[in-house]
């Protein structure tokens, strides 16, 4: 009941600061717009389905499948996607190596296996998702073959009508992130971890304005003000980042994916993260240096972490600088999520997420112990 | 019984002892006065009791109680007015309190009856869903303690509550004081105004050092003091006169001059007035009145700690 009477308390406060709110709302809005238009051109030059060239060796003997394939490299051939046949003596392999061809496809009745580029990362992943819709469809239509053969032509007979199998796929050449995509996850992860700065007041703000005192001689305990303030402060901070995410997706139309659930868990788990943060670094550092070390880290780990430009565009040192960042982790496991189905990096950065936060608030919690109230 | 019991209490920061073997009783229904220079030790002394800082040495008992081993039970009987304004400037009057109170385990109807109490109390009734920041000084300081009363502890303990405030605040306050004893309160005052603490306490410790040098009620106080005597005269300009050369006179034993009145101490039995206005005479300095104060606090304080209470 404490903790809830303080976190309501928290969000209050913060209410009352419509300044910093404000801020909070329009500053990541703002900057969508202005870097989600201005900096289009990066994008449409990264990576296009256009021009795409899928080398492929057929060795299916099965007439259904041959006849699947072919509708489907009708399919793609609409999409811009160049489905070339393998010639002999050619290795398939060493061609997308010697960056030939964006992915080598081998199509055989026991299945297809796929090789992509690792230079175009993001094209052969849209060519791998492609093709594994295909792979998922045509067994669903083998599955039926043996049941219900008249469904099976159905299915099949929809893998060949154009866009169709594209577009209904978790991996749409369409949903690869224009830059206002781009803008509206890597703002949103940013404005989450703006919650640092703030976070940092939270001790201190009570001590200046000497309120601790009175929190301090009341008889609520250390741990109860301090989880009603983390819980507090959280719940606002995934507040403004939860209308930042819907105002991108509403107003902008922004891609955020099919999986919502996850999505929100990255962003909340990384407020918490912030939170701790902020928290921690206060009770480490001298009582004003708090707030301009945390501004420093926002800076710096937007600027490496992605958020004013893409990553992809960086050398590979700075690659592995950014993975220093929060953001790098949330912004990955987000993209993979939307673009790629891939939950992997996801559950990855809501794990970073809780153990840091779980580290900083174990830090705080010791040297709020040691402390004495005043 | 007595509400509180402090015994043997110290406090060092590192080598500076704060408070210095400190002991002190307050009797339920007083008012106490807590008297001190800057720097005696009176919020040091204050904090330990309200749970704040640590005791370096040294036991307190709330209520028969020991602090220490009943934090709670402590804390939910006293209420504190720190020194320093801790309200929050952002929320209303109304927030302030009930927020405070609500950390004393008040809820609902209770806590929403108890927070307007605090605040009609105070004289903030009417101003509930204001902010402090549009607030006066005086206002700030009465909204400080209706933050400490809404929860009604058995004691208050108010740390220079009326710093800095107008006279209405200031009279207001102190019969808001009186009014909260009547009440069954019973309170720590402390102050740097030797006229509130005389006025309203019914007894009264003097700080020094961290020590209690003397403590008992005002005329108790005063009775320390019947060997002095205070005179004042005033005189029509200051720049003629030589505080030196009075203070060689026998049985001055201190001079200062204020507002154009020479305030001197003297030992009781020795007759001096005579010599004080030949000296004057002497160096020419016109003469408007000649009065002997009765004792008062001030002089006790003077004389027992060899300053002014405000320097
Ligand atoms: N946290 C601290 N660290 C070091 N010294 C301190 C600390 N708090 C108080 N002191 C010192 O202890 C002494 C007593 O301070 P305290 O605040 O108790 O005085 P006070 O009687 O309340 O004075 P005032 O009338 O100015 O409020 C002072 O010399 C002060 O400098
Ligand atoms: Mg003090």
């Amino acid at each position: 009941m404490n903790v809830l009477h303080i976190a309501l308390h928290e969000i209050k406060l913060s209410l009352r600061d419509k300044r910093t709110f404000i801020f909070m709302m329009a500053f990541p809005v703002v900057l969508m717009l202005i870097l989600g238009t201005a900096l289009t051109n990066a994008f449409t030059s990264g990576a296009t389905v256009e021009g795409l060239n899928l080398l492929v060796r057929n060795t299916a003997s099965d007439a259904r499948l041959t006849a699947a394939w072919s509708g489907f490299e009708q399919a793609i051939a609409k999409e811009g996607v160049v489905a070339k046949p393998i010639e002999e003596g050619m290795d398939g392999r060493e061609a997308v190596q010697e960056d030939l061809y964006t992915a080598y496809a081998e199509i055989g009745d026991d299945g297809i296996r796929f090789y992509g580029s690792s230079k175009h990362t993001i094209e052969s992943n849209i060519l791998q998702g492609m093709l594994t819709t295909f792979a998922d469809r045509y067994n669903l239509a083998a599955a039926a073959i043996k049941a219900a053969p008249s469904d099976a032509e159905a299915i099949l007979g929809s893998a060949g009508a154009a866009g169709g199998i594209v577009r209904e796929t978790t991996l749409d050449p369409d949903r690869k992130p224009n830059s206002v995509d781009y803008y509206a996850v890597v703002m949103t992860t940013m404005i989450g971890l703006y919650a640092c700065m703030s976070a940092s007041y939270l001790i201190r703000g009570e001590r200046k304005r000497n309120t601790m005192t009175r929190l301090s001689a009341s008889p609520v305990s250390k741990g109860e003000i301090f989880m009603g303030k983390v819980i507090g402060s959280s719940f606002i901070n995934s507040m403004c980042v939860i209308v930042v995410f819907l105002f991108s997706k509403l107003a902008f139309q922004a891609d955020w994916g099919d999986h919502y659930g996850i999505v929100l868990l990255i962003l909340v788990t990384e407020v918490l993260l912030a939170v701790s943060l902020g928290l921690g670094v206060s009770y480490l550092f001298k009582e004003n240096s708090a707030g301009a070390v945390m501004n420093v880290f926002v800076q710096i780990a937007s600027f490496i972490g992605g958020a004013y430009f893409p990553l992809e565009v960086m050398g590979t040192s700075m690659r592995v600088v950014s993975e220093l960042s929060p953001l790098r982790w949330a912004n990955r496991g987000l993209m993979n999520v939307i673009y790629f189905d891939d939950w992997g990096a996801a559950w990855g950065a809501v794990g970073l997420n809780l153990a840091f936060a779980a580290a900083f608030l174990a830090v705080s919690v010791i040297s709020m112990r040691r402390r004495e109230a005043l | 019984m007595n509400v509180l019991e402090i015994r043997n209490l110290t406090k060092k920061f590192d080598d500076f002892i704060a408070v210095d073997n400190m002991n002190l009783s307050v009797r339920e229904g007083e008012i106490f006065g807590f008297l001190g220079a800057n720097g005696a030790g009176k919020s040091t002394t204050i904090n330990m009791v309200s749970s704040l800082l640590r005791t370096t040495k040294g036991e307190i008992e709330l209520l028969g109680r020991n602090i220490a081993k009943h934090p709670k039970f402590a804390k939910s009987n006293i209420g504190i007015v720190p020194q320093d304004l801790a309200i929050y400037e952002e929320m209303t009057a109304y927030e302030n309190v009930s927020f405070f109170a609500g950390l004393y385990g008040l809820r609902g109807s209770e806590l929403k009856e108890r927070t307007i109490e605090a605040l009609d109390f105070v004289g903030l009734g009417d101003k509930h869903k204001s902010l402090p920041k549009n607030f006066s000084g005086g206002m700030k300081r009465r909204l400080n303690i209706a933050c400490a009363i809404a929860h009604r502890p058995k004691l208050i303990i108010m740390d220079e509550p009326t710093v800095g405030i107008d006279p209405q605040s200031r009279n207001y306050i102190l019969n808001s004081v009186r009014k909260l004893n009547r009440m069954g309160c019973t309170i720590i005052y402390t102050s740097h105004y030797m006229e509130e603490v005389e006025e309203l306490c019914t007894r009264i410790a003097i700080v020094d050092h961290g020590k209690i040098i003397a403590e008992g009620s005002k005329e108790q106080l005063k009775s320390i003091i019947t060997d002095t005597k205070e005179i004042w005269i005033a005189v029509k300009s200051e720049g003629a006169v030589d505080l030196e050369s009075l203070k060689r006179l026998q049985g001055v034993t201190a001079v200062r001059l204020e507002d154009q009145t020479i305030k001197i101490n003297s030992k009781a039995e020795i007759n001096n007035l005579n010599w004080i206005i030949q000296q004057l005479i002497k160096d020419q300095v016109e003469i408007r009145s000649v009065e002997e104060q009765a004792p008062n606090l001030e002089t006790v304080f003077l004389t027992l700690t060899g300053r002014n209470l405000r320097d």
